[in-house]
């Protein structure tokens, strides 16, 4: 069987594994947010027949959060459990994964501000700015 | 005129900082036991910090990015998690270790048990993370640091017999007493405590925490090529005080108020007026330095945000992971285990994880894509791939002979 040739693409090839995953994530601030713990893809689940036509799978979101630990110890948690940034958010992938808004809006940040309005932001000296 | 002060200014703090417990304890426990048998491994391990320090400190400078970010990114999550661990757990056996270093000073200088320095100390180190300027920090404890050259001064006030000391140096040779597997084991210790892994993540997070572009690359490269080097002469006159003073008297160092008595004894009372600020300052500064450097590693695996350049609030899970690493240090010391136990473990566990931390820095400093035309020179590959080499073989034999000599006893 011959195999069709890979039809040509505009634009910039990523690879996933390494252009994406374990890559640092800025906001719009330069301030990081998390790491990208792994991918999520749009398409045919895994596991199914894939009629012929399907469109190709596309990346629909960065996933952060207990995730990781599916990609260490195996495993997949439920859809429901996803902390997701939308890839429409994405707005520059370098050695940094560069993000169009703020963190502050973003779920992926919610124990950062939980642990900061909870607890640091509360110890005298919190909101000094050291420079 | 403002550049060479910078230049100056670097440079001490380069030599006031490189000098910790696990220097101290180290250098004059080998000192006492083995003279001077062992100094080519604090030459091998000087040379070998400054070529990684400043090869990290290039990637930060390059690509902005922090050693541990780079850890993660190439070695993927299970390596990455399995290396966090060990590092950290490493960092906080040195945490501890120098806190209690502070403290052990501390009681020397006032009399009060150390157990009750504990708290005081890890309360100071605490409010120094939490509010001092990054620069400030780094400068007074590495000036202060510097009131060590105290030692050098006081193994020339001892008069020894230089061409003796020479001769152990220069011929190296395993003294009666002491067995070869001992005396292999120490040079792994010594090894480890130059070149402690910390020290690369807080030279490559302090590279980001100022701000480096390549342009601050030749004085952070003086800083490293200079400074350190004169740091190792200090942990070489450390050495050889315990040399002169305490080898045959019999005395094998087993407490911080051993290791500064040649100092007693060569500089009289001013000369233990300085030993005590320098042990103070060195032990604080080193406390300062692997308190962040857990902060660090933590923050740069899971990507949050971190650095002393931003409030606290903006950084909450980095300055939390601190205060937390600080409550386990206090609460490990305050079971009355003994600090310098502690240290002359930690100097070991660091040699054994010595490569987890070199080789994904080596590999990056290699990659185009992160450091454009900042990319590894081949000479200074060969002798990364020399020291490589070292580092494995060190990290290998360090559990086995430490079981063999138990634990150097």
């Amino acid at each position: 069987m011959k195999l069709v040739p890979v039809p040509p693409i505009a634009g910039r090839t990523l690879d996933a594994q390494l252009h994406l995953l374990d890559r640092q994530a800025l906001d719009n601030d330069g301030v990081p947010v998390t790491t990208v713990d792994d991918l999520e893809l749009s398409g045919p689940e895994p596991g199914t027949e894939i009629p012929e036509g399907t469109p190709a799978p596309v990346i629909t979101a960065l996933l952060t959060g207990p995730v990781l630990g599916t990609r260490i110890f195996g495993g997949r948690p439920p859809s429901s459990r996803l902390i997701r940034i939308p890839w429409k958010d994405v707005a520059d992938v370098g050695v940094v994964i560069k993000l169009g808004v703020s963190g502050d809006s973003l779920d992926a940040d919610w124990v950062e501000r939980w642990i900061r309005d909870k607890i640091i932001a509360r110890i005298p000296g919190g909101r000094h700015d050291p420079r | 005129m403002k550049r060479i002060l910078g230049v100056a200014l670097g440079i001490l703090t380069a030599i006031g900082g490189f000098v910790d417990i696990g220097d101290l304890v180290t250098n004059a426990v080998v000192g006492s036991r083995f003279g001077m048998s062992l100094v080519w491994v604090v030459a091998v391990g000087v040379v070998g910090i400054c070529l990684f320090a400043n090869m990290s400190g290039r990637v930060a400078a390059a690509s902005g990015r922090a050693t541990f970010e780079v850890i993660r990114e190439r070695l993927g999550p299970r390596a990455g998690l399995a290396n966090l661990s060990a590092s950290f757990l490493i960092n906080l056996m040195t945490v501890t270790a120098e806190i209690g270093g502070v403290a052990l000073a501390l009681q020397l200088a006032s009399s009060v048990h150390y157990l009750l320095w504990i708290p005081v100390a890890a309360l100071a180190v605490w409010l120094v993370v939490w509010r001092v300027k990054f620069s400030i920090m780094e400068n007074v404890t590495g000036l202060l640091g510097l009131t060590l050259i105290v030692f050098a001064v006081a193994l020339f006030l001892l008069k020894p017999d230089w061409g003796n000391l020479a001769g152990q140096a220069l011929a190296p040779a395993v003294p009666d007493e002491e067995t070869a597997s001992s005396y292999w084991y120490y040079a792994i210790a010594l090894f480890g405590a130059a070149m402690t892994p910390y020290e690369v993540f807080f030279f490559s997070s302090g590279a980001v925490e100022e701000g480096w572009s390549i342009k601050d690359l030749i004085q952070s490269r003086i800083n490293v090529l200079v400074g350190f080097p004169l740091g190792g002469v200090l942990s070489v006159a450390i050495a050889g005080c315990a040399a002169v003073v305490l080898l045959p008297a019999g005395i094998a160092v087993t407490s911080l108020s051993q290791v500064i008595l040649p100092v007693a004894e060569g500089a009289g009372k001013l000369g233990l007026a300085f030993v005590l600020i320098g042990l103070v300052a060195a032990t604080f500064g080193a406390a300062l330095e692997t308190t962040l450097s857990s902060g660090y590693t933590l923050a740069q695996f899971f990507g949050w945000s971190w650095g002393k350049f931003r409030r606290p609030a903006q950084a909450a899970r980095f300055h939390l992971s601190m205060i937390i690493t600080l409550l386990i240090g206090i609460a490990v010391l305050s079971t009355g285990v003994d600090p310098v136990l502690i240290t002359e473990y930690s100097v070991v566990f660091s040699a054994i994880a010595l490569p987890l931390t070199y080789l994904p820095i080596l590999i990056v400093a290699n990659d185009p894509q992160y450091m454009g035309k900042h990319v590894n020179g081949r000479p200074v590959n060969v002798l990364a791939m020399i020291y490589l080499v070292i580092i494995l073989a060190a990290s290998l034999a360090a559990i086995p002979l430490m079981i063999v000599t138990g634990a150097g006893s």
